[in-house]
């Protein structure tokens, strides 16, 4: 066993490397070459002139305050949504967690420009209304702003954070919560001294994947921080791509080269904040099952204000899209709106066959996709939290290699290595591209649900005669079902919505869902892009339902909502 | 008098190309179908219609303008550009000759469109991204639509304007210098309207595609936009202010890969793009501004309007403009 311990780490090291690594070593060759390709004559001339720019620094101040930002809207609201749900009796939980995944089906630019139709400070509906309702003489918020970036991005987040939280909240021991209440205890002090502290690992999780996404990030900062003028890191390199016709992604990787050191870091960080893992385990030998809380009085009130929060903050966009997608043209709603609605634009975009192939080739993606990608996170973050040698802490960091590079810059680094192989052009190309790069999504609800296992769970297992493929398949896999289900889910309607690898990779016949969007938002064809933007919600709703229903099929026992 | 001679010589010339297209048809047909690569829109109608008069199939790959030099670089340098004809604004078509992607062809087709356009012996000119005042007619009283491009620095336009980042965009860059070279007297005349233009605190997005959508909304009035967007949004309420003086915009080109896998095919769909049926889509169903003699898209008074092309402007000279003129908007 030992020795399969000890092969396990350095194979798994070999295929994510392969994964990752390939395109990121493109990176770097052209962010040191001359020209636009990949093996020019050597320069640091790319490094210098994007480190020199004078205004960097202002640039890294807001980047900062925006990932920050963000990253704690996300967290934060995660953990209220995932406490709400998972602990306490509060009614009609399923909605919460159908609320909490929606901002991931969404394309992040149509989400981003739903929020620019209900704030901005000339028409926004929110806006129009509170002027009414106030008497306001000038718009009360204005979403382009540092601000309306964070609150936007945040939003977009909580998925992530939320799928990452609700399995080591669903595996939590009720007894070390009783004790707290038996040494006298109450709820909340309960709540801040034993339940939050003992799921630090999956919080930190959930705050350093939401930096890193939010510092990779482009809809929001493009969308709604451009008007505004507010610049971060992303619109900066944007910026030193797209100024004049021969895009310099050399150039654009020097600056992503920085991006990348500090996830890098930031991984590293997160695992010394957790090197004491044994500290994290809830799940041994004796039985456990969340105990659930009575809010009593509180019970409706608390429904009632994550309910208008949730209507508000999710829902809204949502409908925002489905109008956007009946009227004609961009409107504010009237009666004039109201009575031009048709299905026009989904006529359209029935009756386009890309569109069709798009749909089919995401919808492949996404179960074909998640399905491999999940399978190697299962032994990733194996190897990451029962291994725990020098080496498991480098595969970590490999499987967030791409993960962590800007998306616009990435997807180039995998042409620029997929064009010397036969799968250029290929389904197989996106494939291997969209679990290379989001490989973290499937690992790190892994781990933190990976963390809360015993290892005497699966000694005794050992005791009793079992091999260690029948310890994973009857002990460990089963206590990670609800980890499995949120990795898939958040993979899946990744891959659904993928857009950064597949503008870059996608040819005729391979055409994905967020291609097409891009194409009808690139014309400012907003209602064809809600339309097909709603169909791609649907599907990845249908994947969430599916792969929840199995969750539950698997594992009846316990189920977070 | 004029008209009929232009009438006989448009049909001989016809008669030629066509004559001269059943042969290289035939050639076509052994090589079964052809690979295009294109940055514009609503292209696909085209290879279909293609595709019913020649029984060849037709590809067609679309690459946005950022990405398509480096695309078509690293599949020409690893040996594997799949295109046989390629279509993009004219700065990067010439990047694309510089480096050896490009064919010299001269196509039979292009007999009748401007001298300007055919200079080049591989790059044919077919069209003009023109840009125009993009106004929304029903919240903007006919009094008030500029009648000059320095009507938009009157301050009842402040924050009332859209346009795409003008440190950035490229097009947008090349067409504010193309109104110093073509439209003002003087650098002081084009200096203030730029000036001006800053004061009234334009909204930027990051390209043309989002500029439209906040004009029809009504959260901004104007914008410095494409009159496209009347044929693509209709029924919005876009119009083009009709100024005095002409629109600007980069010219597109389209010409044969130097390593196409389908030589003839390539050249028979070069011939049938430039066609009067073909440009005569790309007005009809986008709004293109074309350069086949007589066609127009169906947006009014456009055919009266002068539009002439900017000069190709080097990525130096972009990148330095976009820096200056960041300055200036950010001064406001």
């Amino acid at each position: 066993m030992g020795n399969r311990k000890s092969l396990l780490t350095p194979v798994l090291i070999v295929i994510v490397g392969f994964l990752t690594v390939c395109p990121v070593i493109m990176l770097v060759f052209g962010s040191f070459s001359t020209g636009l390709g990949t093996f020019g004559q050597f320069t640091l001339e790319k490094y210098i002139q994007a480190y020199t720019d004078p205004e960097l620094a202002g640039i890294i101040t807001n980047t900062i305050v925006f990932v920050l930002g963000s990253s704690a809207v996300a967290t934060g609201l995660a953990l209220l949504l995932v406490y709400l749900n998972t602990r306490t009796d509060i009614p009609f939980k399923f909605l919460f967690r159908i609320i909490s995944i929606i901002p991931m089906m969404i394309p992040h630019i149509l989400f981003s420009v739903s929020w620019v139709l209900l704030l901005n400070p000339s028409n926004g509906l929110i806006n129009l209304f509170l002027r009414q309702v106030l008497g306001l003489e000038n718009a009360a918020v204005n979403i382009y702003s540092l601000w309306g970036m964070i609150l936007v991005e945040g939003l977009l987040d909580l998925p992530i954070a939320y799928l990452i939280l609700a399995p080591a909240m669903a595996s939590f021991d009720v007894a070390l919560e009783e004790s707290s209440r038996v040494c006298g205890g109450s709820t909340l002090r309960t709540l801040f001294r034993v339940t939050l502290p003992v799921l630090r690992p999956a919080i930190l999780a959930a705050f350093i994947l939401s930096l890193v996404r939010s510092l990779a990030s482009f809809a929001v900062p493009s969308v709604i921080g451009m008007p505004g003028r507010i610049y971060v890191l992303a619109t900066h390199i944007y910026q030193s791509i797209a100024t004049g016709f021969a895009a310099d992604y050399g150039k654009a990787a020097a600056i992503g080269m920085s991006v990348l050191v500090t996830s890098i870091t930031l991984i590293y960080l997160y695992r010394y904040l957790t090197s004491e893992s044994e500290k994290y385990v809830t799940i041994s030998s004796r039985g456990y099952r969340p105990t659930v809380i009575r809010l009593k009085r509180a019970r409706y009130p608390l429904f009632g204000v994550v309910g208008i929060l949730s209507l508000v903050l999710i829902v809204l966009p949502v409908l925002v899209l489905f109008y956007t997608s009946l009227v004609p043209y961009s409107m504010v709603p009237s009666m004039k709106a109201f009575s031009m609605m048709s299905w026009k634009h989904w006529i359209e975009v029935i009756h386009d066959p890309i569109s069709i192939l798009s749909l089919k080739n995401s919808v492949f993606l996404g179960v074909v996709g998640a399905t491999l990608g999940i399978t190697l996170s299962v032994f990733v973050a194996y190897a990451i939290v029962k291994v725990r040698s020098h080496a498991s802490g480098i595969l970590e960091s490999l499987s967030f290699l791409s993960f962590s590079f800007p998306g616009i810059v990435i997807g180039v680094g995998f042409m620029w290595f997929f064009v010397r192989t036969p799968l250029y052009a290929t389904i197989w190309a996106l494939l291997i591209g969209y679990i290379a790069t989001y490989l973290p999504y499937g690992v790190r609800p892994l781990t933190s649900a990976f963390i809360q296992v015993h290892s005497h769970l699966e000694e005794s297992s050992q005791v009793c005669g079992a091999g260690a493929f029948t310890t994973m398949r009857r002990i460990v896999i089963p206590l990670l079902i609800p980890g499995i289900v949120s990795g898939w889910i958040l993979m899946a309607t990744m891959f659904v919505r993928e857009l950064t690898l597949s503008v870059v990779l996608s040819r005729p016949g391979t055409e994905v869902l967020a291609v097409q969007i891009f194409r009808f938002a690139e014309d400012g064809l907003w209602g064809q892009l809600s339309a097909l933007g709603i169909m791609m919600i649907f599907i990845s709703t249908t994947l969430v339902i599916l792969a929840t229903l199995v969750g539950i099929r698997f594992k009846p026992m316990e189920e977070s909502g | 008098m004029k008209k009929l001679l232009i009438f006989v010589l448009c049909m001989f010339m016809a008669t030629a190309a066509l004559a001269a297209d059943n042969a290289l048809l035939e050639k076509a047909k052994a090589e079964g179908k052809v690979s295009f690569y294109a940055n514009m829109t609503a292209i696909q109608p085209i290879m279909d219609a293609f595709n019913a008069q020649t029984g060849l199939k037709g590809k067609y790959t679309r690459i946005s303008t950022s990405k398509f030099l480096p695309t078509v670089l690293t599949e020409f340098q690893a040996g594997k550009l799949m295109a046989d004809v390629l279509q993009a604004p004219l700065p990067v078509m010439e990047m694309l000759k510089a480096k050896g992607v490009l064919t010299p062809y001269k196509s039979p087709a292009a007999a009748g469109y401007p001298d300007w356009t055919r200079k080049d012996d591989a790059i044919q000119v077919f069209g003009i991204e023109y840009v125009a005042l993009i106004y929304n007619r029903d919240l903007v009283k006919p009094a008030d639509v500029p009648k000059r491009y320095e009507d938009l620095t009157d301050p009842k336009w402040k924050n009332k304007i859209v346009m795409a980042n003008p440190a950035t965009h490229a097009t947008t860059i090349a067409w504010l210098v193309g109104l110093k070279e073509n439209v003002f007297k003087s650098e002081a005349d084009w200096m203030k309207f730029l000036k001006g233009l800053a004061a009234n605190r334009p909204m930027f997005v990051k390209s043309f595609g989002p500029t439209p959508a906040p004009i029809e909304s009504g959260e901004k009035l104007i914008g410095i936009s494409m009159p496209k967007y009347i044929i693509t949004k209709a029924p919005a309420p876009l119009d083009w202010a009709r100024v005095s003086q002409p629109l600007l915009g980069t010219p597109r080109g389209i010409a044969l890969s130097s390593s196409a896998k389908h030589p003839n095919a390539a050249r028979l769909f070069m011939n049938y793009w430039l066609s009067r049926k073909a440009m005569g889509m790309l007005a009809k169903n986008v709004g293109e501004y074309v350069l086949a003699p007589g066609v127009f898209p169906p947006i009014n008074g456009i055919d009266k309007a002068k539009v002439i092309p900017i000069r190709t402007l080097s990525d130096k000279e972009i990148r330095s403009w976009g820096a200056r003129f960041k300055q200036i908007f950010s001064a406001s």
